[in-house]
């Protein structure tokens, strides 16, 4: 293309024999050479005049366009943003660097099911005393704490050991502990009860043998003749009576009396009304060897440090502002002393507590040395996932593996609900949207010929083809739909700063992991393990696809009402001139 | 030698029930560079009649021939090209496009354009002298004026005919002899036949052939 231009540039030079100057021929050659283009550069001015001296009718369908566009770029945008933050809020086991989760769950449900091994084990772990006078004498002061797995049964850590190394990146071992504080006074809720010391008489006969028996009958019949040969009838009254004492009764009877021991039984009488507080709370020992992976990380610590040694501890942000505790405090559990070196702002996860400390601080004051209840296994890739799951599976008796789209069910909340709305009626706003702008910028469009008929009825009397007609009128909509597209980018642009601005912030809760406690807490008065919640801000944010898709929508309505417009163009007669309409 | 030729020309529309004859059976016959003048009160069918002549509408039954070639039964494209290099129309209402300056207006028109497309737009304007006011838009000129744009556009594919319905008729009588003039010039010294649709007897004077028709017959 511009080998031939040049050329011709040249041949034109040549021609011209350089008469007049360098620049004047340069117009002039331009001017020769996009002839073609000059022939349509009339229908450009029409164009542009036909757009700026209707501008109103310009603005009102560009308007109309760039609204359905902006529409759609916001709703699109806004349930873009609202997935990628549900993605992170839904995938909470990732927030731990964890694929999948391996524990030892026992639904209450289920324990009527269970074999007698694991359920003596399920009642093991979470046999709590409830006798308050071994805490010591009434009236007195008293704080005690009990720490259960609740229905996390425990498992050995050596168990671990049977991971497939090959399917398995790393993992983390965890055991994660319900805590029942009380504290107050002890109460005389003891009632002492004295059983025993009553007598029982009691009687029993025996039964004689065979031998015994035909002693007895020998015996009888040798009364029986004495009798005779004495001369008294044996049938007779004294007869019977001289017969029963010469021959017993072979069937006897043991008459006797015992005492019941005295004992006294100490039993706890109904609910008891004392100042006794009840607190509940969840503790987790926390694998310190691993950095990436955990029930929590080094990087999820807000203040202070995370663990290092024994007998320090870490708690949430909103427990520790409950619980009033301020860093490198000291906090008592089951009366062993703990230093708070840091607070910690998990990210949502299923395996929630309130404190952390070493694993080998929580076995200790659980009394359960070389015993863990979570394993988190990162697998050696993606691909793996499944397959260390099901490996993981089969540890031991009564594994059960969570992975991402488990916990993602157990998220609630108004993110969640938000996510979930925008996924149910952005196809259908979308088509409405569009429908509606493909429908009002149509018919503002056809309006707008329909007024112009004489127009196009003139054009054609003096000689304009169809085509030309046609083409003038999809260029003027390709041009507003140029324009309409771009007011829509900015005005989606602006309600996205707008909609960014105001601080949207939506929630997300993961439920908290029913630990077989829930009873006790009923039982104690406690709260309920409300799970953690997150508050997630809107962020919204556009991508060029979607502005693209935007502008195409735009694009197409105006394309679509100015194809409309050019076939009623098309079909108007050139006798439209003569029409007497101002 | 007949320019153009109309024998028993037809054309019916249909009112509700009714057939309404609006050219019933009309013969013309005009030779090259004659001035012809159509006159009737409105409603007579002389407008018609320019519209079917000018190839805008196609009648029941007729013929029409233009420089020997018959016009009735071509195509619509081929009407189009036409109407673009043959005739020049000029009407009642002006017709010029609004949002277009008066040169913009005749620049439409261009069939086959050149370099010197600006120049001859500015040669027709001339000619009727609206040289300054190439720029303005319609809005702007007066309606003698924006008649004036309307000839020079009919004129700028230099067509044989030129075709003018009532185009006095939104002026008044002394701009409209003026435009009545001119159209007689350009009649007189560039040879183009004019037919020219009226309801003013005075035209007459300027005609070579009049006739005046009522319901759509020639009286």
């Amino acid at each position: 293309m511009h080998c031939r231009m040049i050329l011709k540039y040249f041949k034109y030079l040549l021609r011209s024999n350089f008469k007049r100057s360098y620049f004047s021929n340069l117009i002039l050659l331009s001017y020769d050479h996009f002839i073609k283009i000059k022939k349509i550069m009339f229908y450009l001015r029409y164009l542009w005049a036909e757009l700026t001296r209707r501008w109103s009718k310009t603005l009102t369908i560009s308007l109309g366009l760039a609204m359905a566009s902006a529409i759609i770029i916001t709703i699109i945008s806004v349930s873009q943003s609202l997935s990628t933050a549900q993605d992170k809020v839904l995938n909470p086991l990732q927030n731990v660097g964890t694929d999948i989760m391996v524990s030892r769950t026992v639904d209450s449900e289920e324990i009527q099911n269970l074999d007698d091994a694991t359920r003596e084990e399920a009642l093991n772990d979470n046999r709590i005393t409830m006798d308050f006078s071994k805490l010591g004498e009434p009236g007195e002061q008293f704080a005690n704490d009990t720490l259960m797995p609740g229905s996390m049964l425990t498992f050995a850590s050596s168990e671990t050991e049977k991971l497939d190394p090959s399917l398995v990146k790393t993992y983390a071992t965890g055991l994660v502990l319900n805590v029942v504080h009380q504290e107050g006074t002890i109460p005389k809720l003891a009632a002492e009860i004295e059983t025993g010391g009553q007598r029982i008489g009691f009687s029993q006969s025996f039964q004689v043998s065979d031998a015994d028996r035909q002693a007895f009958m020998d015996a009888q019949q040798k009364a029986m003749e004495e009798l005779k040969s004495k001369g008294i009838d044996p049938n007779s009254e004294e007869g019977q009576k001289l017969m029963r004492q010469s021959v017993p009764n072979p069937v006897s009877t043991v008459n006797g009396e015992v005492e019941v021991p005295k004992s006294v039984i100490r039993q706890e009488i109904g609910s008891f009304s004392t100042d006794v507080k009840t607190e509940n709370f969840t503790l987790a020992g926390v694998d310190t060897s691993k950095n990436d992976i955990g029930l929590i990380l080094p990087n999820q610590i807000v203040e202070g440090r995370y663990l290092e040694q024994p007998g320090e501890v870490v708690a949430t942000r909103a427990f520790a502002q409950k619980k009033n505790y301020s860093l490198n405090g000291t906090i008592t559990i089951a009366e062993k002393e703990f230093t708070l070196v840091g607070i910690v702002d998990p990210k949502l996860y299923t395996m929630s507590a309130d404190l952390y400390l070493s694993l080998t601080d929580a076995q200790q004051l659980a009394g359960r040395d070389g015993r863990i209840n979570v394993l988190l296994v990162k697998a050696s890739n993606a691909d793996n996932v499944k397959l260390a799951g099901e490996s993981a599976a089969g540890l031991f008796p009564g594994a059960k593996v969570t992975d991402a789209s488990e916990t993602a069910q157990q998220v609630s909340g108004s993110l969640v609900s938000a996510a979930s709305l925008t996924d149910k009626f952005i196809g259908v706003t979308s088509i409405i949207v569009v429908l509606a702008a493909f429908i009002i910028v149509s018919l503002l469009t056809i309006l707008s010929v329909n007024k112009r008929v004489r127009e196009i009825g003139t054009l054609k009397a003096i000689g304009w083809k169809n085509h030309l007609i046609i083409r003038q009128i999809i260029a003027e909509n390709i041009v507003i739909g140029v324009i309409g597209a771009a007011l829509g980018i900015g005005l989606a642009l602006g309600a996205i700063a707008l909609l960014n601005h105001y601080d949207i912030s939506l929630s997300a809760t993961v439920a908290g992991t029913d630990n077989g406690f829930g009873f006790a807490r009923r039982f104690l008065g406690g709260e309920n393990n409300e799970g953690v919640t997150a508050s997630v801000q809107l962020n919204v944010i556009y991508t060029y696809t979607v502005l693209a898709l935007g502008s195409l929508i735009a694009l197409a309505a105006s394309l679509f009402a100015g194809a409309l417009a050019a076939i009623k163009a098309a079909k108007m007669k050139p006798q439209e001139a003569f029409r007497n309409l101002e | 030698m007949t320019f153009i030729k109309v024998k028993n020309l037809l054309k019916q529309y249909r009112q509700g029930t009714k057939t309404i004859n609006a050219v019933d059976d009309i013969d013309l016959n005009l030779n090259k560079g004659e001035f012809l003048a159509i006159i009737g009160s409105s409603g007579s069918g002389k407008s018609t009649l320019l519209q079917l002549i000018g190839g805008l509408d196609r009648p029941t039954k007729g013929i029409i021939e233009i420089d020997g070639a018959e016009i009735t039964k071509i195509s619509d494209a081929k009407l189009t090209t036409l109407r673009r290099d043959k005739i020049g129309f000029i009407f009642q209402n002006f017709n010029l496009i609004p949002t277009l300056t008066a040169a913009q207006n005749v620049e439409a028109v261009i069939a086959k354009r050149t370099k010197r497309d600006r120049a001859r737009v500015k040669e027709v304007l001339k000619k009727v002298g609206l040289e300054e006011r190439a720029n303005h838009l319609p809005s702007l000129l007066s309606g003698g004026e924006q008649q004036r744009v309307a000839i020079a556009r009919a004129l700028i594919n230099e067509p044989a005919i030129i075709l003018a319905d009532e185009p006095t008729g939104n002026l008044d009588s002394k701009t409209g002899e003026s435009i009545i003039r001119i159209l007689h010039d350009l009649n007189k010294q560039n040879k183009k036949t004019v037919i020219l649709v009226t309801h003013s007897d005075y035209v007459k004077k300027y005609a070579d052939q009049t006739i005046e028709i009522k319901d759509g017959k020639i009286t």
